[in-house]
């Protein structure tokens, strides 16, 4: 009974950490946007501000069923995806459902939010939304392709498709996986790019041409609802991308709450370091065309990709 | 015994003379007595059949002469069969004809329905007559009704089809005689399980002449390319139930004239071979060239001799299951393709022309003869359930027994051409928007027997093939075991 | 009489019956075609278990028919489909022309494919085959007027040469082996690859070219697209996977052999064949803008992966694939149907003439929602179990790695023509043109719901469905498949828990819905399509916004060399030149008297010439 007690606690705990550490990062990108273009920009808590000011509007109107539907998606696919990543190392209060779920599963459900958006975007009718699937969609279909690659190579490398057990596996040996295969973190780092959204490959939902593509015809609560969706996303990636090549977190002796507290402060910054990456990429870089994206990740990315799996297979004796 | 197999000639020979004289008492009579007598026929083909079954094989040897002097009819289970096939058909093909001549004046009606019957008739004694110099007659009757029928219609076309064949059946007459010719002064004998026995002491040259005036000839008369020229034209311009006669009854006897010549008469090696090969070129040629044709009526001809090639190819092979399965397929390749044509004359009769193209939608107007042209179309290609499938998968089936791989799949590649062909008719008929009036000419109740029993054969067999196997399988124990054959004709007699 | 052949008679009586009805009464017609469909599936399934046999006589031949497993499996699928496809029919089909002809086919196919799966020997296996392959064939150009010569014409010449190369096969099965038993060719090895390996191969030709495997997929898509709808159900669910069946038939002596080096190549070779398939039909989906053509595509990508899962060989992949048999049948039935709904009301399915449906037709658009769901392969639903298996299958246990990214490029390419679909019929502006439209009638929606809650349930317990699979699998050589109810397990003890996923899934659901959509959709007023944020102006009436041509251009662009590789155009040309090569041919016979006699001639002296080299 105890179980369950903490369980769910441990649920929400893990929810409410990802929707402040996402929204806490979504401001600390404008604000660091802001800085490079020698701008003072927002504070960090803008983004709970704008939350704020969007729960407190009334929606009169509405583009349908699907349009209703779509916010809900995008939490189904937030929630599901964050109760199966392994938030801490062994940690009670944050070990969810980590082991009841493998890698695939988490490829094809983390799809799950933005089909539904997709979805609900369809439904206003408005052709910027559907230009903007369209684009996301081809995306998608560009930098799965290497991110797939790299987690392919960790499943050989390692034996498993299960990632708490190559947590489980990097803390017994100690070494990262960055270090055992770094090709496919290049590969993965770089299809990261693509599954933030930041430029270049922003095109998406590109404020300036597409009126902010799909979620062009969302307001007020339910946009506040796509934007924690969003924020917790980019929580959950970061953390797989951590548990995935950065050695997860929480892998300390200290007992308790101390454990637990030093556990998270490692977590952020890590994620923290990582998350940096493609916001500065973004700061640098123009956008790209959807072609042009696509043809990026089925390059390079790739290409280490597919060296990753020829490093893991050499690494595991299958061949060399 | 009563009836003998001298019926089968005496009957037609006699209505022959009897029908001028009693179109005098009654006009119709040019119509019913040949089918009285086609009737006989098959009245006939069965006491035969069942006596052999039961006394084995008859030797009717005409006014009195012994052989091989004498002139003999001879009724194995193969030749049984073959002529039970042929009187079938014949009086089938008579009962799909009976109304259908109605338009033409009394005069020309009643000569039609005479060569008819005597092309039938000509062909039954080209298959039971023992003795080569019948043989000649027999397929001089057959070849001279069918000259005429082939111009039956007096149209330019029809004269010019009728004269090609003219043309080309003297090129066979001429060669058969030449190798009867050089077989007597060989062998002193006419008769043909006594040219059989005495032929190991043919010199060998000698025999291969002979041969291949034999092949030429009868080569002629079984459609086998490239002596199969006349075929085309004859078949598209003759009226329709002549056309049906002579896929289903004049090529049978000619296929059987060249196997009997092959298998019985002469011991050469190497003919066998000849047969696949000009047979499976007959079958592909044939096949290439009816991909192509615009016109229906050619489209089947071509068929035919396609069909006929496989027939060849089948007996080519030579094993027991190949002929079992040639045997099946001259059957069921009578049976089939004259469905094709009484159905298929159906559908030219309500067109402006004989076009493959403006049989679009006829399925509105026709469906039951469609429906009937479909199944049979189907039935051609060798699909089951029907009767087809059967006597193809024989065939491939003894192919595979001697390892012709190539041969099996050559034969296949050309069953798929034919498919082609037939199922755009097909999908024509049925499928494209229909064009111009409703039908004039809708079938008339003889024709619905004579075409729903043809369908009723092809499905009935092709679920319960156990129904006619054995019959074709003692035709061709009785074809191949040729010693027997002598030796029972000449002790008989 | 056996009760085997009862059943088929029953089928065969009923086409012919049908038929007969129809020129009777117009209104009965698809009414007693699914009875009789769905008196045999009682029967059937009633009387007849697992295991059953009858061995009779005919033409001469020993002919064996009966049920292992593993043709169960398939039985399931053909006539379960087949009574939903005909309840469907009866209205789908209501009003149209030759009703008849399409019902007694109908049932004729059916008897072809049941026969298929219940014959043990290989005479009575093509002999329903070409049942099968004909009947089909008649439904294909039912609509297809002007198009006979390319469409129907297509699919029945690559029919027949599959069915040539398996009839080659088994003629020399029967030579080499002395057998026309299908388990006891098995037992003699004749599908072993060591002795006469053409044998197997024309088989799998024969089973490919049904399965619609690349390049001999090309008959597929037109195929699909152009039947009526109701049978392309029948078509695509159930009549594609007699391939399939074939296949694992033949595979049975690679699953059940102790050295499987042999069939290295074989199972490398389809097992890519299966995969570029897959691609090609996924990229091929995506670019279409009729919805049926869309569906087609996908059907031809779906059966790249079940030819890739059963060539590895392996316990999931061949689970995979069987599971994928299913649940393929499942929601690809369902779509179909769905597209044949909105044919049916909207009068087209081209996504260019038609937006915006769902607010016309909310069932109809749940059941494409649920079933498009699955075809993607999202959790929860059973199209993700399905990737799985597959994905697992190739990872784990057949090391097949760069297969496995082809597999999952197309699938991932999938969700585009995925979203296409929905987007293209449902969603988007509404039209004017559409406003007639209504739901189908509730005869079409009741078949459809089924499918799709057997997709829906398959999700998290697609123990149900493994369970006759793993019977199935044991009866073509698998020794003790292990499965759960609703979890999912590779060989390295990963596993994956659906019914919990599920669950989470449904709880968050429900509570999300309730806290936060339920106020908005009592609270809210719909406003209609045009009422949108453009740039802060409401678009007038007569704009045009709907997004329909050129969806994806940015991906054609990128993968346009992809695109390239146009196996249509290769046959056709082929096609094209052979006739020319035929016409060529015919001049032989020119029509003039002179030059068939001087051919006579010239043969009589060849001959003559020639005689000593040709007899002896």
């Amino acid at each position: 009974m105890e179980g369950i007690f903490i369980k769910i606690l441990g649920a929400f705990l893990t929810a409410i950490l990802a929707f402040v550490v996402g929204m806490l990062y979504g401001g600390l990108r404008r604000k660091v946007i802001a800085r490079a273009q020698n701008r003072v920009g927002p504070p960090i808590h803008q983004n709970f501000l704008d939350l704020m000011k969007l729960q407190a509007k009334r929606t009169n109107i509405a583009h349908g069923f699907m349009g209703h539907m779509a916010p809900v998606w995008i939490i189904i696919a937030a929630m599901t995806v964050l109760m199966f990543i392994p938030i801490l190392h062994g940690n009670l209060w944050f070990e969810n459902l980590t082991m009841k779920g493998d890698l695939i599963f988490l490829l094809y459900m983390m799809v799950f939010g933005s089909l539904g958006m997709a979805l609900g975007a369809g439904q206003s009718g408005n052709p910027n939304s559907a230009m903007g699937v369209s684009r996301g969609l081809a995306q998608l279909v560009g930098f799965e392709i290497p991110f797939f690659l790299a987690l392919i190579a960790l499943m050989i490398q390692f034996n498993t498709t299960s990632i708490a057990v190559l947590m489980d596996h990097q803390e017994a040996t100690g070494r990262w996986i960055i270090v055992d295969n770094p090709f496919a973190f290049i590969a993965a780092l770089l299809a990261s790019l693509g599954m933030f959204r930041y430029a270049p490959f922003d095109i998406v939902g590109a404020p300036a041409e597409l009126a902010s593509g799909p979620r062009s015809e969302f307001g007020g609560k339910y946009l506040g609802t796509m934007m924690t969706g969003g924020a917790v996303f980019a929580f959950i990636k970061l953390v797989m991308y951590v548990d995935l090549f950065l050695g997860g977190a929480g892998n300390n002796n200290l007992e308790g709450l101390a454990g637990t507290a030093l556990g998270l402060v490692e977590l952020l910054v890590k994620t923290f370091l990582l998350y940096m990456i493609p916001v500065f990429i973004g700061l640098v870089t123009p956008r790209f065309r959807t072609e042009q994206a696509i043809q990026f990740f089925w390059k390079w990315p790739t290409f280490f990709g597919i060296l990753a799996i020829v490093w893991a297979l050499y690494k595991n004796g299958t061949i060399g | 015994m009563v009836i003998t197999p001298v019926h089968y000639i005496i009957a037609p020979l006699i209505a022959a003379f009897a029908i001028p004289l009693l179109t005098k008492i009654h006009k119709d009579a040019a119509r019913v007595v040949p089918g009285i007598v086609l009737f006989y026929n098959v009245i006939v083909s069965f006491v035969l059949m069942k006596h052999i079954r039961e006394h084995g094989m008859i030797s009717e040897v005409l006014a009195g002469w012994q052989a091989p002097w004498g002139i003999n009819l001879v009724v194995t289970p193969f030749t049984g069969y073959l002529a039970s096939m042929v009187s079938i058909l014949g009086f089938i093909i008579w009962l799909y004809g009976f109304r259908f001549k109605r338009t033409l004046k009394g005069g020309e009606i009643k000569f039609y329905e005479i060569l008819q019957m005597m092309m039938i008739a000509g062909s039954i004694g080209i298959i039971i007559t023992g003795d080569i110099f019948n043989l000649f007659v027999f397929i001089e009757i057959v070849g001279i009704s069918a000259f005429s029928l082939t111009a039956f219609y007096r149209s330019r076309d029809g004269a010019e089809a009728g004269f090609k064949y003219l043309l080309i059946g003297g090129f066979a007459s001429a060669f058969l005689l030449l190798g009867i010719i050089i077989i007597y002064t060989q062998t002193g004998s006419l008769n043909m399980a006594q040219i059989a026995e005495r032929m190991p002491d043919v010199p060998q040259q000698m025999k291969i002449i002979a041969l291949i005036f034999f092949l030429v000839a009868l080569g002629i008369e079984a459609e086998m390319f490239p002596l199969n020229g006349w075929a085309p034209d004859a078949y598209s311009q003759a009226p329709t139930p002549t056309s049906a006669t002579f896929a289903a009854v004049v090529s049978v006897a000619g296929v059987y004239a060249l196997i009997r010549v092959v298998y019985t008469m002469f011991d050469v090696e190497g003919v066998n071979n000849y047969l696949m090969i000009m047979g499976f070129v007959s079958m592909l040629i044939a096949e290439i060239a009816a991909i192509s044709q615009k016109n229906l009526k050619r489209m089947l001809a071509y068929s035919s001799m396609g069909q006929i090639g496989l027939v060849l190819i089948a007996f080519g092979i030579g094993s027991k299951l190949a002929v079992f399965g040639a045997l099946f397929l001259m059957l069921n390749h009578g049976v089939i393709k004259s469905l094709l044509f009484m159905t298929g004359s159906y559908f030219i009769y309500n067109t402006e022309d004989k076009k493959i193209k403006s049989l679009n939608g006829i399925y509105k107007k026709l469906p039951f003869v469609s429906f009937l042209f479909g199944l049979g179309a189907l039935a051609l290609i060798g699909f089951p359930p029907f009767s087809g499938f059967w006597s193809k998968f024989y065939i491939l089936m003894s192919a595979a027994d001697e390892k012709y791989i190539f041969l099996i799949i050559g034969i296949l590649l050309v069953t798929v051409i034919e498919l082609t062909y037939y199922l755009r008719v097909v999908g024509r008929i049925f499928f494209a928007k229909e064009e111009g009036e409703p039908a004039s000419h809708k079938p008339s109740v003889n024709a619905i027997i004579a075409m729903s029993s043809l369908a009723l054969f092809i499905i009935v067999i092709g679920v319960y093939p156990d129904l006619i196997m054995p019959h074709i399988q003692s035709a061709a124990e009785a074809l191949l075991d040729k010693s027997n054959y002598i030796q029972q004709i000449l002790s008989l007699n | 009489m056996e009760i085997i052949a009862i059943i088929l008679l029953i089928l065969l009586v009923g086409s012919f019956l049908t038929y007969f009805v129809d020129s009777f009464n117009k209104k009965w017609t698809g009414t007693t075609a699914f009875l009789i469909v769905l008196i045999t599936a009682g029967i059937f399934f009633t009387k007849i278990k697992s295991g059953y046999q009858f061995n009779f006589q005919l033409a001469g031949l020993d002919l064996q028919w009966g049920l292992t497993d593993y043709s169960y499996y398939f039985v399931y699928i053909i006539l379960g489909l087949s009574v939903l496809a005909l309840l469907y029919s009866i209205k789908y089909m209501e009003g149209k022309a030759r009703l008849g002809y399409f019902y007694g086919s109908f049932i004729l196919t059916v008897l072809g494919m049941l026969g298929v799966v219940i014959s043990q020997d290989f005479v009575s296996l093509f002999f329903f085959w070409e049942i099968m392959t004909w009947a089909s064939f008649l439904l294909v150009i039912y609509n297809a007027y002007y198009k006979i010569k390319t469409k129907g014409i297509k699919y029945m010449i690559f029919s027949a040469v599959g069915a040539y190369a398996m009839f080659t096969a088994i003629v020399f099965i029967h030579v080499h082996y002395d057998t026309l038993l299908i388990s006891e060719a098995i037992a003699k090895g004749a599908f072993n690859f060591e002795q006469y390996i053409y044998i197997p191969i024309f088989l799998l030709l024969g089973f490919g070219i049904k399965a619609a495997v690349m390049p001999f997929h090309v008959w597929a898509p037109p195929a699909y697209a152009k039947s009526p709808m109701s049978f392309t159900t029948i078509f695509s669910g159930a009549m594609s996977k007699m391939g399939v069946f074939g296949i694992g038939l033949v595979f049975t002596s690679f699953y059940l052999s102790s050295n499987p080096e042999n069939f290295f190549w074989v199972r490398t070779i389809l097992g890519w064949m299966g995969g570029i398939t897959a691609v090609m039909g996924t990229i091929y989906a995506l670019i279409q803008t009729d919805a049926k053509k869309l569906l087609a595509y996908s059907s031809v990508a779906q059966l790249g992966y079940i030819i890739v899962g059963l060539s590895t060989g392996t316990q999931l992949g061949v689970m995979a694939a069987l599971y994928l048999a299913v649940i393929h049948a499942v929601f690809k039935g369902a779509l179909f149907m769905v597209a044949g709904a909105v044919e049916k009301q909207a009068g087209t399915t081209d996504m260019t003439q038609i937006s915006g449906l769902i607010r016309k037709m909310p069932y109809t658009f749940v059941v494409a929602l649920v079933s498009i769901i699955a075809l993607a392969g999202v959790p929860p639903l059973g199209g993700f179990v399905g990737k799985w298996l597959l994905y697992e299958a190739l990872i784990t246990e057949s090391n097949n790695y760069i297969l496995v990214v082809v597999v999952f490029f197309s699938s991932t390419a999938a969700f585009m023509y995925s979203y296409r679909f929905l987007f293209g019929l449902f969603l988007g502006q509404e039209e004017k043109e559409t406003e007639h439209v209504k739901e189908a009638p509730a005869t079409m929606i009741i078949p459809m719901i089924i499918l799709a809650i057997i997709a829906t349930v398959a999700g998290a317990y697609p123990g149900l469905i493994f369970e006759p699979a793993a019977k199935a699998m044991q009866a073509i050589g698998f020794q003790d498949v292990t499965w759960q109810m609703s979890s999912l397990t590779n060989v390295w003890g990963d596993t994956t828990d659906l019914f919990l996923i599920a669950m989470l899934i449904f709880a968050v659901f429900i509570i999300s819905f309730v806290f936060l959509t339920l106020k908005g959709l009592k609270k809210t007023r719909y406003v209609g399509t045009k009422d949108i944020s453009t740039s802060g102006e409401l678009p007038k009436e007569w704009e045009n916004l709907t997004f329909q041509l050129d969806f994806f251009k940015p991906f054609e662009r990128a993968a346009a060399p992809l695109y390239k590789m146009d196996m249509n155009k290769i046959w056709k040309d082929l096609g094209k030149n052979l006739e020319a090569f035929f016409g060529f041919f015919r001049k032989i016979y020119t029509g003039n008297g002179q030059t068939y006699a001087l051919y006579i001639v010239i043969f009589l002296v060849v001959l003559l010439l020639f005689r000593d080299v040709l007899f002896s």
